[in-house]
């Protein structure tokens, strides 16, 4: 009996320890910091490093981004474009030049059929910049749509010059995304590095865990029902995702959402959302952020020969729910629907 | 089998257990909750397993707003004094991660607890 007892204490030291180091085995907390700025809420989750001082610093970024290129802020360069035009070029930032130059690439991919930040007119229009929503007839959103592309722009390295006078640019569909490039930018600098941080700026994510290659769940919302339709696996990345069923207006049973189709002027009716998934690489934020109302206001046929053209610049995967409510995938990227789990 | 062999054995099983039960205890999935903030502070937690109707009144940055969790395990906001009233059309929310946002009031309700499994959440 009494040999019995040496086995039994080294087990229950080693169990107890190995219970121990379980539970001591959890890394820093993680600190969380919300803000709210360009109408909607940027939480940011840090861990590691000095993860206070980094999310105060992420939001700052933010707020300089927002600073530049806010449609309603009287001191932003968008107020002052659009206040002057039909009057002749407005000097610029050099960033603010850049963003614009990088918003028109992808207008471009498609001939501003899908994506124009020189809609704004037309949203207006249809109440989205007053939130006193309206829907306009025909001839009015003709009339607007008229002048409301992109064709209206003339840029240079340091000035913006709009030709009409009742034209207008928002960057309300490229801006969140840009804001993550900054932030991203910033990251890679920092010293010590945190573990990982994941912004979430209006659902838009960047997803960064420096060089640790972190394997990140990332949830997709279901447009309609409650929690999500599944996630996608994928290393450090930007994620944007459009959809109709945050930002809309109803009228006699109707749902009006808040992405103006460029090509129609009216709101897109295609798809539930897309989320568009892009490597971390500059700019690719803000390339992602546009391109999500690129897939959204594109049919099914079109979104295929568009991923192929976006797909050797950054853009990983794309996925989409269509207004049928049927889920599809661009590209290698490893989705996991809720139905299948 | 000799007896010492068999204490051995129900010692070894024995802690085999001891150490499943303290796993469990620290890795047991909280009770989901649905935390509501406003600019940043927490004003009100609701208990999304509690099989009663339970209704918040809260006051916003812009005024007051009332939260209900339907003691099903959904919470949704059913008034706000907002002109969008995005938050009021909002889904209510019900897993971890789900979140209604009122941004004219500075108010974010954010369901917390683990389950799913997801890191972030795109929408």
């Amino acid at each position: 009996m009494r040999k019995a007892i040496a086995p039994i204490v080294a087990l229950i030291v080693a169990g107890a320890g190995l219970a121990a180091f379980f539970a001591l085995r959890t890394s820093p907390e993680p600190v969380t910091s919300t803000y709210f700025l360009m109408d909607t809420v940027l939480t940011v989750k840090t861990t590691g490093g000095d993860a206070a001082t980094i999310n105060e610093h992420l939001h700052a970024l933010a707020s300089d981004v927002d600073s530049m290129t806010s449609y309603y802020n009287a001191e932003s360069q968008t107020v002052r474009v659009n206040a002057a035009a039909g009057k002749g070029p407005v000097s610029v930032s050099p960033e603010y030049a850049a963003l614009l130059k990088t918003a028109v690439a992808v207008e471009a991919i498609d001939q501003g059929r899908t994506f124009d930040i020189a809609i704004s007119p037309v949203s207006s229009l249809w109440g989205f910049t007053t939130k006193d929503f309206r829907v306009p007839s025909a001839k009015e959103i003709s009339d607007t749509l008229a002048y409301s592309h992109s064709d209206q722009l003339v840029l240079s390295d340091t000035t913006v010059q709009l030709r009409d006078s009742r034209s207008r640019i928002d960057l309300g569909g490229i801006a969140k995304g840009y804001s993550l490039d900054i932030m991203e930018e910033y990251l890679l600098t920092v010293t010590p590095q945190p573990q990982q941080v994941i912004v979430d700026f209006g659902g838009n994510l960047l997803l960064y865990s420096g060089g640790r290659k972190h394997d990140w769940k990332i949830g997709i919302r279901d447009p309609r029902g409650q929690g999500i339709i599944g996630y996608v696996r994928s290393g450090d990345a930007f994620v944007a995702t459009s959809g109709d069923y945050q930002r809309y207006f109803e009228r006699d049973g109707k749902r009006y959402c808040h992405i103006i189709d460029p090509s129609t002027g009216y709101p897109g009716t295609l798809n539930q959302s897309a989320t568009v998934i892009t490597d971390i690489q500059p700019m690719h934020g803000a390339i992602g952020d546009a391109l999500g109302k690129v897939f959204f206001c594109s049919p099914a046929k079109a979104q295929r020969s568009l991923f192929q053209t976006v797909a050797g610049q950054g853009v990983v995967g794309v996925v989409i729910v269509d207004a049928t409510e049927t889920q599809s995938t661009l590209g290698p990227i490893n989705f996991v629907p809720t139905a299948a789990q | 089998m000799k007896r010492g062999d068999r204490i051995t054995g129900v010692v070894i099983l024995a802690a085999v257990a001891l150490v499943i039960v303290f796993w469990i205890v620290v890795h047991r999935t909280p009770g989901t909750l649905a935390v509501v903030r406003v600019d940043g502070k927490v004003v009100a937690t609701v208990n999304l397993t509690s099989p009663e109707v339970q209704t918040l009144r809260i006051t916003g940055v812009l005024g007051p707003m009332v939260i209900v969790a339907d003691g099903k395990g959904s919470v949704r906001v059913t008034e706000s004094t907002c002109p969008d009233q995005i938050c009021v059309r909002t889904i209510p929310a019900r897993s971890p991660g789900d979140q209604i946002i009122c941004v004219p009031n500075r108010m974010v309700i954010t369901v917390e607890g683990k389950g799913t499994g997801i890191d972030a959440l795109t929408q």
